[in-house]
């Protein structure tokens, strides 16, 4: 229990301390079970960094013997190129396409009075929930029949289809929280629409289309089954496709170019991450717009 | 350049709801005209009418000589000040200042000279590189206001600028106001529902209630002649007393019977229009009701009361008694002496009543011009009755 104690000062005062509460058995308990839970995903992503620079790897989890080969394996892989710049290709059209029809989409859904707007925007959520694969087989033939199959762009251009549904959602959110009063002072101030859009709207809606496009970017970055349905050539095949080819071919692992592979591959999507945490923490500040 | 605003007939109804209904007001070339009511009364929505961002359901709203329903709010030539300030977050002051004329395409060197010159009017010159989230709430303020003062619009509006404000600041933000608008003359629409704004600040006052203009005039012809109960009690604090009472007596003789009393009406004050079965309201300021011992010796008449609660105030004292079963509220002063429980006697100028009928809650009896002062014409401002 706390007990306050008293404590003399050099100036003969007595200041009252109350000590703090110590750790309880609950939250003990809590902690553990988080801990083993965070076990479960730490350590693939620790067995990843260890075989990568293992001379030697293999399914265990050991401590490796240090060496820089599997690096210099992999960066000579002309298939492992091709497939980075594969994957930067797809992931970079759909998160252009996804940023831009999003912001136009979710504008006048934030802000017009629209006829059945909200039967709309739940048909919106209702897709944004739909699984991709369910849909493969029908989009594959339509793609077959449009002339479109093994193109990175068209590829794309499904991938920003299936997460517009979302990226709407999310965008209509972040437009909702633009107060609508910035926009009637800029009208009275003498701004046209274009103008209200370009230096009231999107300045303040930055950090929500930042990170409407990384989110569509990390997604599109680590979609399978479109690219690899989609897709047959072998400079066409993204990262995860890639990953595949390197379990899939003749039951022989290289674990060590696996394991280098994919500690590249998901190098962007850290940095990406990263950088939305920072913008996150900084944004969506309206201080001082209103109240 | 002055410009007057004019309103006829316009109506406003969202759905089902009538938010403002038939409503006829002329606001004076160069005139502060506060519009006053409480929340949810209409006066925010005849505003923004007014600024562009609703359109009327019914009925016209001129600016000058000019038909604005269907002008956007940018060719409206005006300026807004709002609740929330509704300051651009991502610029700092000197470039919310300048939004405005960039946007009607002033020069650079324009732009920079009435930037200064109106931060200079309103002491913002050391914070025009600040972000407005680094802005105590009266710099906000006074920048809201300077984006409004550097356009030079023909109408400015405000709606409830100051009700963000501490108590402090809000007293010294309505001189400033007044001074600004005594400075720059310029037709002003101010909304707000503090009736004490409405008194200090305004040229006239409109008041509404329940989407309808109740009574336009001046802030002394209001308070000395409400139209009806609802003026009555909302322009003055503390509200006026309303008790029930009785019509009686003579043309020529008439009496009002109230809180047991037999009251002669005084000579010029006439009855406009007979209550049924002679039911009024009689309603009494409460410095029109004051304490027997402090009161002037006079023709006054005099009623027994209990006091209830005593709220001194330092210069005075609200007393609030029973008498009659209705509570009044009049103003002693500070050091009295009564508590709780005590019998007063409240003495009431028979010549300061105010009757409105008991059903209509219209204002019936016409005063005197209150002494010293000409009494203006209420009926020329006052909305038609019959509309």
């Amino acid at each position: 229990m706390a007990v306050a104690q008293r404590v003399a000062t050099p100036h003969r005062k007595e200041l009252i301390v109350v000590p703090y509460r110590r750790v309880s058995a609950a939250a003990m308990a809590t902690n553990v079970v988080l801990i083993l839970l965070g076990c479960f995903f730490v350590l693939p992503m620790l067995w990843m960094l260890f075989a990568a620079v293992d001379s030697n790897p293999d399914w265990a989890i050991k401590l490796p013997s240090l060496t820089l080969d599997n690096f210099k394996d992999v960066l000579a892989r002309q298939d492992a190129i091709d497939s980075f710049k594969a994957s930067v290709i797809v992931a970079g059209t759909t998160t252009v396409v996804t940023a831009i029809l999003s912001v136009l989409a979710a504008y006048p859904l934030s802000r017009m009075h629209i006829p059945f707007k909200r039967s709309f925007m739940l048909a919106v959520l209702f897709c944004s929930g739909l699984p991709v694969s369910m849909l493969i087989v029908p989009v594959y033939q339509m793609y077959v029949y449009l002339g479109w199959l093994d193109s990175l762009y068209t590829t794309a251009l499904f991938l920003a289809a299936s997460s517009l549904p979302f990226a709407i959602w999310l965008m209509k959110n972040f437009i909702d929280a633009v107060p609508a009063e910035l926009e009637h002072a800029a009208a009275i101030d003498g701004a046209g629409t274009v103008r209200i859009l370009r230096e009231i709207v999107l300045p303040l809606t930055l950090p929500g289309i930042a990170v409407t496009a990384i989110y569509t970017f990390i997604n599109a970055w680590g979609a399978f089954i479109v690219p690899f349905v989609l897709t047959y050539s072998p400079e066409n095949q993204t990262g995860p496709i890639e990953i595949y080819n390197f379990m899939g071919s003749h039951g022989l692992f290289k674990f060590g170019d696996l394991a280098v592979f994919s500690l590249l591959f998901s190098l962007p999507v850290v940095v990406l991450y990263l950088f939305m945490s920072r913008y996150f923490s900084g944004a969506f500040n309206f201080g001082g717009a209103v109240k | 350049m002055l410009s007057e605003v004019r309103f006829e007939g316009v109506h406003k109804i969202f759905g089902t709801e009538t938010v403002v209904e038939d409503l006829n007001l002329t606001v004076k070339a160069g005139e502060f005209l506060v519009l006053v009511g409480p929340s949810g009364c209409g006066k925010t929505t005849t505003l923004r009418m007014l600024a562009g961002l609703e359109r009327p359901s019914y009925g016209r709203v001129f600016i000058g000589d000019r038909l604005v329903n269907n002008v956007p709010p940018r060719n409206r030539d005006i300026a807004m000040v709002f609740q929330s300030y509704a300051l651009y977050p991502h610029m700092n002051v000197y470039d919310n200042l300048a939004f405005g004329l960039r946007s009607r395409g002033a020069s650079g060197s324009v732009v920079a000279q009435r930037v200064t010159e109106t931060a200079d009017v309103l002491g913002l010159g050391q914070l025009l590189k600040r972000k407005p989230s680094e802005l105590s709430g009266g710099q906000r303020q006074r920048v809201a206001l300077g984006r409004a003062l550097i356009r030079q619009p023909q109408v400015f509006l405000m709606d409830e600028p100051l009700s963000n404000l501490d108590a402090g600041l809000r007293v010294q933000m309505r001189a400033e106001l007044s001074r600004l608008h005594q400075r720059f003359a310029v037709t002003t629409v101010y909304v707000t529902h503090d009736q004490v704004e409405a008194m200090t600040m305004g040229d006239r006052i409109a008041v509404m209630n329940a989407g309808r203009l109740q009574q336009v005039d001046t802030p002394q012809t209001l308070y000395d002649s409400p139209a009806n109960m609802f003026v009555a009690g909302f322009i003055g604090s503390p509200r006026m007393n309303f008790v029930p009472g009785r019509l009686g007596g003579a043309q020529g003789r008439r009496t009002v019977e109230f809180l047991g009393a037999q009251v002669p009406l005084t000579r010029g004050q006439d009855v406009t229009r007979e209550p049924a079965e002679g039911r009024v309201i009689v309603g009494i300021r409460p410095e029109d009701l004051q304490w027997k011992q402090d009161a002037p010796a006079g023709d006054t008449v005099s009623v027994q009361a209990t006091v209830d609660v005593v709220e001194p105030m330092g210069h005075e004292a609200l007393v609030t008694a029973v008498c009659a079963g209705e509570l009044l509220t009049s103003r002693f002063p500070p050091r009295s002496g009564v508590k709780t429980k005590d019998q007063v006697e409240l003495a009431l100028d028979p010549a300061r009543l105010h009757l409105f009928d008991a059903e209509s809650g219209e204002a019936i009896l016409k005063r005197p011009p209150a002494s010293g002062t000409k009494q203006a014409s209420v009926g020329e401002a006052r909305m038609d009755e019959s509309a």
